[in-house]
């Protein structure tokens, strides 16, 4: 139970950072038009995570889990970013 | 959905509305009666008690750069509420930290809270503080966060039933389904609204800390000026370095008013006026209003300084997608969108989610009850005496304070000290009663004090007035008359509880927290 509040609360955190900042990354100027509407959806989006990491068996799937989509979220937006560059 | 699952929905619903239900019921309480925060800075302050001498904002805006030329190139001017005798403020930074002054202490400003003494301002900072300065605001953010969870556990216990139990009230022998029925009822068909507030609630609070820690993280530190562009509206001008005279603020506001108007809004009530680089040739003064007919409620006009040319107009359907949904953010969290139908739309569903709260509270005591014992577990004796302290205390608090107020305008003193003293008091001492007598003579009794105090504020204050009630009637005279009303409708709903609560002592099931005969 505290093992998936907690990875829920801390890794939904960053991973809600990682995805608004992805989406914003592919809009057209890089969201900036749309920068408070989309900086609105994040305490849903943690929310919805937190709630969302309750769904796994035990926590240490639950920190797996967000941990993994942590990475990869991570790993996407370095990727856009440098190509963009690029 | 799994049982376990429903089962582990079914904790975090609990300990998220135990941790935050109380703070939850505070701010709903205080905010239910933020709505009308105009209405109370008129009772306390209404027109034809005019105190002091009435300052123009031109000298308000002369002698602010005047004291501090330093600020000149950025300061703000708050205005009161329309109709109050309520001073306006000077608003800049120096060394880092907020300067608040009115014309009269311009040479003396304070750092701490700028309407200090306004009651519509203390109970608003109740709302989102619960008044403990800057700490209190960001554990009214966490508050928000829990809310949401509790929101969104509590929807997917109830999800199985939702819609077959929806409309149900199950009025009989048992209570725990009566109160269950309406704590769901409530929940679910005001769920838009509590959504609103959780998300709004957030944001509120916690946006600073929040975008401080995502910009590196997630951003490349790229987000603060992204941010800072989105939300600025006055267009950048640096100071020219010639002098010129300045408009004074009220010519500027009407004009503001003319430009906003004619974008399609149909009212612009202007609360705000920042200045830049006052009294060069260059300088811009941006003034913020509230319209009513659009999205985005709150708009700027900015205007030249010197020859009043509007500069820009952010008003209504003139602002881009990030100022409406800005503005618009604003309007649902404070229910400015809709006059006076909306604002008795949230006052009401505000005072039905503080009883969400307490139904809550109630609802954990009822299914941890001894059915068969008088005497009742320790937690639940606890959790009875918590609830009517701290719920039943704060509604006494606020109205001693409104009682508070009024007195210390009477005598014509100072009313802050009274205010937080009469508030803080009668809660602190509402809390130790319900610690100390028995529950089911406690929950009444204070109930009964409560509808006592809050009548005796509008009896006070109906009395205090009543030459004016002869008077022909001005927009102020029906909102201050509209708060005695008020006052006695809840004292009213206040008396009406305190009657249920004593009748369910005497006459209610026996083995029960509230009932007299468990005393022994």
């Amino acid at each position: 139970m505290i093992g998936r509040c907690l990875a829920g609360t801390l890794l939904g955190f960053p991973l809600a950072g990682f995805l608004l900042a992805l989406l914003l990354q592919w809009l057209p100027d890089h969201g900036e038009p749309w920068l408070i509407p989309v900086l609105i959806l994040f305490f849903p989006l943690w929310t919805g995570l937190m709630i969302g990491a309750y769904f796994f068996r035990n926590g240490a799937r639950a920190w797996l889990a967000l941990g993994a989509a942590n990475a990869l979220a991570w790993a996407a937006l370095w990727l856009s970013r440098h190509a963009a560059g690029a | 959905m799994k049982s376990s699952t429903l089962r582990t929905f079914q904790t975090v619903h609990t300990w998220t509305g135990l941790v935050a239900g109380f703070a939850l019921f505070v701010a709903f309480y205080a905010g239910a009666l933020s709505v009308f925060h105009d209405d109370i800075a008129l009772w306390q302050n209404p027109p034809w008690r005019a105190a002091g001498a009435d300052v123009s904002l031109d000298t308000l805006a002369r002698r602010m750069v005047e004291a501090h030329p330093q600020a000149r190139d950025d300061f703000g001017l708050v205005l009161a509420p329309r109709g109050t005798t309520q001073a306006p403020y000077a608003y800049w930074v120096q060394d880092g930290e907020a300067r608040f002054a009115t014309a009269a202490a311009i040479a003396a400003p304070s750092t701490g809270d700028p309407a200090r003494g306004s009651l519509a301002d203390f109970v608003y900072a109740l709302h989102y503080s619960l008044g403990i300065p800057t700490v209190g605001l960001y554990l009214m953010g966490v508050v928000s966060l829990l809310y949401g969870l509790a929101l969104v556990s509590g929807l997917i216990i109830h999800l199985p039933q939702l819609l077959g139990d929806l409309f149900a009230l199950r009025a009989g022998r048992n209570l725990k389904r009566l109160w269950q029925d309406a704590h769901n009822a409530i929940g679910v068909l005001s769920l838009p609204f509590h959504l609103i507030f959780a998300v709004t609630g957030a944001i509120l609070c916690l946006s600073t800390l929040a975008l401080a820690a995502l910009n590196p993280l997630a951003f490349d530190g790229k987000l603060s000026e992204a941010y800072a562009r989105a939300t600025t509206t006055a267009p950048a001008r640096p100071a020219g370095g010639a002098a010129a005279p300045m408009l004074p603020p009220e010519t500027l506001v009407e004009r503001a008013r003319a430009a906003a108007l004619r974008t399609g809004v149909s009212s612009f009530e202007p609360d705000y006026i920042h200045y830049m680089h006052y009294g060069d040739r260059n300088a811009v003064v941006e003034v913020r209003g509230l319209s009513q007919r659009t999205l985005g409620t709150f708009g700027t006009v900015a205007l030249d300084g010197a020859d009043g040319t509007v500069l820009s107009v952010h008003v209504g359907a003139r602002q881009d997608a990030n100022g409406i949904v800005n503005s618009s953010m604003y309007a649902l969290h404070f229910g400015s969108f809709g006059g006076r139908a909306v604002q008795w739309l949230y006052g009401l569903l505000g005072l039905a989610g503080a009883f969400l709260f307490y139904s809550g509270n109630l609802l954990w005591i009822e299914s941890r009850r001894r059915r068969r014992h008088a005497e009742q577990p320790r937690r639940v004796r606890a959790m009875a005496r918590a609830t009517v302290g701290v719920c039943v205390g704060s509604c006494l608090g606020i109205s001693a304070a409104f009682v508070a107020t009024l007195l210390a305008g009477a005598l014509g003193a100072d009313p802050a000290l009274p205010q937080q003293w009469a508030c803080y008091g009668g809660f602190a001492l509402a809390c130790l009663y319900a610690g100390l007598r028995p529950v089911p003579r406690a929950t009444p009794e204070l109930l009964l004090a409560t509808a006592l105090l809050t009548a005796l504020a509008a009896l006070l204050d109906l009395a205090r007035n009543a030459g004016v009630w002869l008077q022909p009637w001005s927009h102020a005279t029906a909102a201050v008359f509209a708060v005695d009303l008020a006052g006695l409708a809840l004292a009213a709903g206040f008396a009406g509880l305190a009657r249920a609560s004593w009748r369910r002592a005497r006459h209610g099931e026996p083995n029960h927290v509230w009932a007299l005969a468990a005393e022994g």
